[in-house]
C-alpha cells in the first residue's frame, strides 16, 4: 500500500480509511505508478485534492443524512409546524446542495485551464496506433522531431506540452499519477499541457476503448531531473549505435534479412520504414510492445516470436520461424539500442 | 380423407422401393452407347444455356480482351488444357473425343453462339454431367479471362496459332515471350521458383492456369525447370514505355505509416544484399499487369501463405497498386546469382 502515506490526505490514517472505504478502492486504485491518489504532478496533484474535497464532503454529507434519518425516525418526540418544515425542506434540499455542486462545479472547471497552460519549452506530439504510441519530441525552437516510441519522457518541475492525434481509432492519453486524460481523435489535434513534479517512472493507458488489445496499449511516463532530461535527449536524437560483432552484429544482418526495416525505422542504417515503432533506441526504452513486456533480452525474443499471442490482433506478424539462435541474436542487437 | 391418405402413403412406397431397386439393383443402364431418350437431350441443353445465360457475370469486370499478351496466355492454357477436348481452331477432335456423351464440340462451334461473359461463366464453372470441368482454382475468374479472351479472338477469327513447346518446353511458351499477366522468371532464383511451382501445386498459391501447367510435371522435374528457367534471359518483352507513375518509387522506398516500404524484403538495391531471395522474390523488370493482379490478390486476402505479405498489402489502395507495379516494371533486373 505505499502510496498511501503520500497522499494529500496524510492526517487520514490511512488502513481504517480504506477499511471504511471499498475494498475495490483498496485493492485497485490506492498507490502505485498508475495512481491518481499518488500524484506526481502538479495537474496530478490539482485533480487528486478536488477528489479528496468531494469526497470528505460526501462523507459528512452521508453520515448527516443517516443520522437525520435516524433521528426523525425514532428519536423525534415532537412535531414541527409547516412554515419551518417548509424552511427546512427549502435549505436543506435546494440551496445546500446547489452551493455545494455549484461550488464542487466552478472549482472543477476552473482546474480545466490548468492543464491548457502553454508550456515551458518541450512540445511532445502523441499519435495513437493500434495499439501503441508515436513520440515525437520537439525541443524549443526545433522544426524537425527527435522521434521515439511507446514511452513518453518528461522533465520535472517544466511544463510539457503534449499535442495529441490518431491514425486509425478514438484513443485517449492518460497518466493518472500525472494528470490528464484527453481523448486522442484522427483527423484532429487535441492538446493537454503536464507539469511533473516528482522524478520517476509512471505508467500511462489508453483510456478509450479501441480494439481487442486496448488493455494492452499502455507506456512508461519517465520522469527526469532537468539535467538528466536534457542529456538523455541529446542521446535519443543520435543515430543507432553500430554493433561491432558476434551476436549483435549477426543481429544486424538478420533485422534487415528479415525485412524488419519495411516497417521500423532505424536511424543510421538502411531501415526506414514507418509502420511500426521506432527502434532506433529501443534497447533504452523500460517496455517493449507498448508496456506489454520488460526489455530483457528474453523479452525481446519472445515479443518477436508471439507478437499475436501477446498481443491480439496485432499487426506485426509473429517470425515464429526463426530459430532461437536466430532470435537471440535479434535481441543482443535490438536489446543493444541504447 | 382418410383412404386419400392411405392411397398416397401406398404410392409413395412403391416409389421408393421402385426407386430403391433402380439404384440397388443397378437396372437403369448407364450405357453411353444408348444416348439419352428423345426429349432428355433437348431439356438437358435448353436448361444449360439458360442457366449460363442467368449468371454469366457482367461484362464491367473484364479486362481488354484484345490485349495480345492476354490472348497469347489464353493461348497457352487452351494448347495444354482445352485442345485435347475441344481441338485446336481448324483442327478435329479424336475420334474417342467425338465418341463423348455429350461430345465436347468443335472451338468454333462451342463459341459460336455466346457472349465473352457466357464463356467466362461456363469456363470458371464448368457443366455437370457433361465432361466440362471446372476452372482449377478458386477465386481466380481474372485468371479465367485469359482463356476468354482467347476464345473470343477465334469467334472473330483472329487467333494466333498455338505455341508450340519447341526446345524450351511447355513453360517456356509463355515465360519469355508474353508479357502482361505472365511474369517473367528469369529474374528470380530457383529456390524461389520451386517453392512456387510447389505452392502451385498444392493449392497454396492459386491458379488455375499454373496449376494445371504443374500438375504435367514430375516431382523431381521442378527443380531441373527452376534452374532452367531462372537467370538466363530469354526473349522478354521490352520494359513499358513512358515514365512511371509520380510516387511509386517513394512508396516502394520508404513506405507510408500504412505500408511497409517493399523494398526492405523486395530490392532493388545494394543495401539488402543480405536478403532471402528464395523467399522474398526480385520485382525490378517484373511486368506491370502482373504486379498489379499480384497486389490486389494479395491485398482481398485471395494469395495467401505468408504472414508478412498479407500485413504489408492489407492496407493498399488501388492508386497505390498502380503507382508500385508501373515504378517496379521500369526498374532495370537484378542480376541472379549462381549458387
Amino acid at each position: 500500500m505505499r502510496g498511501c502515506d503520500g497522499t494529500l490526505w496524510p492526517s487520514l490514517p490511512c488502513s481504517r480509511f480504506l477499511l471504511s472505504s471499498s475494498a475495490l478502492l483498496a485493492l485497485s486504485s490506492c498507490g502505485g505508478r498508475q495512481s491518481a491518489l499518488s500524484p506526481a504532478g502538479e495537474d496530478a496533484a490539482a485533480i487528486g485534492t478536488l477528489f479528496w474535497v468531494t469526497l470528505a464532503i460526501a462523507v459528512v454529507l452521508f453520515i448527516a443524512m443517516n443520522a437525520l434519518f435516524v433521528f426523525a425516525i425514532r428519536t423525534r418526540t415532537f412535531t414541527l409546524d409547516p412554515e419551518t418544515a417548509r424552511w427546512i425542506l427549502v435549505l436543506g434540499g435546494i440551496v445546500l446542495p446547489t452551493v455545494v455542486v455549484g461550488g464542487l462545479l466552478v472549482w472543477g472547471l476552473s482546474l480545466l485551464p490548468d492543464q491548457r497552460q502553454p508550456g515551458d519549452g518541450l512540445r511532445v506530439r502523441v499519435v495513437a496506433e493500434q495499439w501503441w504510441w508515436r513520440v515525437e519530441y520537439f525541443p524549443e525552437g526545433a522544426e524537425e522531431p527527435i522521434v521515439s516510441a511507446n514511452e513518453i519522457r518528461f522533465p520535472a518541475g517544466q511544463r510539457t506540452e503534449l499535442v495529441l492525434g490518431s491514425d486509425d481509432v478514438i484513443h485517449s492519453l492518460w497518466i493518472p499519477a500525472l494528470g490528464g486524460k484527453m481523448d486522442m481523435f484522427p483527423g484532429r489535434e487535441t492538446f493537454i499541457s503536464l507539469r511533473p513534479t516528482e522524478p520517476g517512472i509512471y505508467r500511462g493507458q489508453c483510456a478509450e476503448f479501441c480494439g481487442a488489445s486496448h488493455a494492452w496499449m499502455a507506456f512508461e511516463a519517465v520522469v527526469m531531473e532537468p539535467d538528466a532530461f536534457d542529456a538523455w535527449l541529446a542521446a535519443e536524437a543520435e543515430d543507432a549505435a553500430e554493433p561491432v560483432e558476434g551476436a549483435a552484429a549477426r543481429g544486424r544482418d538478420l533485422f534487415l534479412a528479415e525485412g524488419c526495416g519495411a516497417c521500423h525505422a532505424i536511424r543510421g542504417t538502411d531501415a526506414i520504414g514507418q509502420v511500426g515503432p521506432d527502434l532506433t533506441h529501443v534497447g533504452s526504452r523500460e517496455s517493449l510492445g507498448a508496456g506489454r513486456l520488460g526489455v530483457t533480452l528474453d523479452d525481446f525474443a519472445t515479443w518477436i516470436a508471439h507478437t499475436d499471442d501477446l498481443k491480439p490482433e496485432v499487426e506485426m506478424p509473429a517470425y515464429d520461424h526463426l530459430t532461437d539462435a536466430e532470435l537471440a541474436d535479434l535481441a543482443a542487437y535490438l536489446g543493444g539500442l541504447e | 380423407m382418410r383412404r386419400v391418405i392411405l392411397i398416397l402413403a401406398a404410392c409413395a412406397t412403391l416409389g421408393l422401393v421402385g426407386g430403391g431397386a433402380i439404384v440397388g439393383l443397378g437396372l437403369y443402364n448407364v450405357s453411353a452407347q444408348a444416348g439419352h431418350w428423345p426429349g432428355v437431350g433437348w431439356v438437358l441443353h435448353t436448361t444449360f444455356r439458360n442457366s449460363v445465360r442467368l449468371r454469366a457475370p457482367d461484362m464491367s469486370k473484364a479486362p481488354d480482351l484484345s490485349d495480345p499478351d492476354l490472348v497469347a496466355l489464353g493461348a497457352g492454357h487452351y494448347a495444354s488444357a482445352c485442345a485435347p477436348c475441344h481441338a485446336e481452331p481448324g483442327g478435329e477432335r479424336t475420334a474417342t473425343m467425338r465418341a463423348m456423351e455429350p461430345a465436347p464440340p468443335r472451338i468454333e462451334e462451342a463459341v459460336a453462339h455466346w457472349q465473352p461473359n457466357h464463356l467466362h461463366w461456363i469456363v470458371e464453372n464448368g457443366a455437370k454431367m457433361t465432361g466440362m470441368p471446372p476452372w482449377p482454382a478458386e477465386d481466380r475468374g481474372d485468371e479465367v479471362w485469359a482463356v476468354v479472351a482467347y476464345l473470343e479472338a477465334v469467334r472473330v477469327g483472329t487467333a494466333p496459332a498455338l505455341p508450340d513447346p519447341g526446345v524450351g518446353g511447355y513453360c517456356a511458351t509463355c515465360h519469355g515471350p508474353v508479357g502482361g499477366e505472365v511474369p517473367r522468371l528469369d529474374i528470380q532464383t530457383p529456390g524461389y521458383l520451386e517453392r512456387a511451382m510447389r505452392d502451385y501445386a498444392t493449392g497454396a498459391r492459386p491458379s488455375g492456369i499454373m496449376a494445371h501447367a504443374v500438375s504435367l510435371l514430375e516431382d523431381d522435374e521442378m527443380v531441373d525447370v527452376a534452374r532452367y528457367l531462372s537467370g538466363e534471359v530469354r526473349d522478354t518483352p521490352p520494359p513499358p514505355a513512358g515514365d512511371a507513375r509520380p510516387g511509386g518509387e517513394d512508396l516502394a522506398r520508404r513506405g507510408t505509416r500504412d505500408v511497409p516500404a517493399c523494398v526492405a524484403c523486395h530490392g532493388p538495391g545494394p543495401r539488402l544484399d543480405g536478403r532471402d531471395r528464395d523467399r522474398f522474390p526480385s520485382l525490378a523488370g517484373q511486368h506491370e499487369a502482373f504486379l498489379a493482379t499480384q497486389l490486389t490478390l494479395w491485398r482481398d486476402g485471395v494469395r495467401t501463405g505468408s504472414a508478412l505479405m498479407t500485413a504489408a498489402a492489407r492496407d493498399l489502395t488501388d492508386e497505390q497498386i498502380d503507382m508500385l507495379a508501373s515504378w517496379y516494371s521500369r526498374q532495370p533486373p537484378e542480376e541472379v546469382e549462381d549458387d
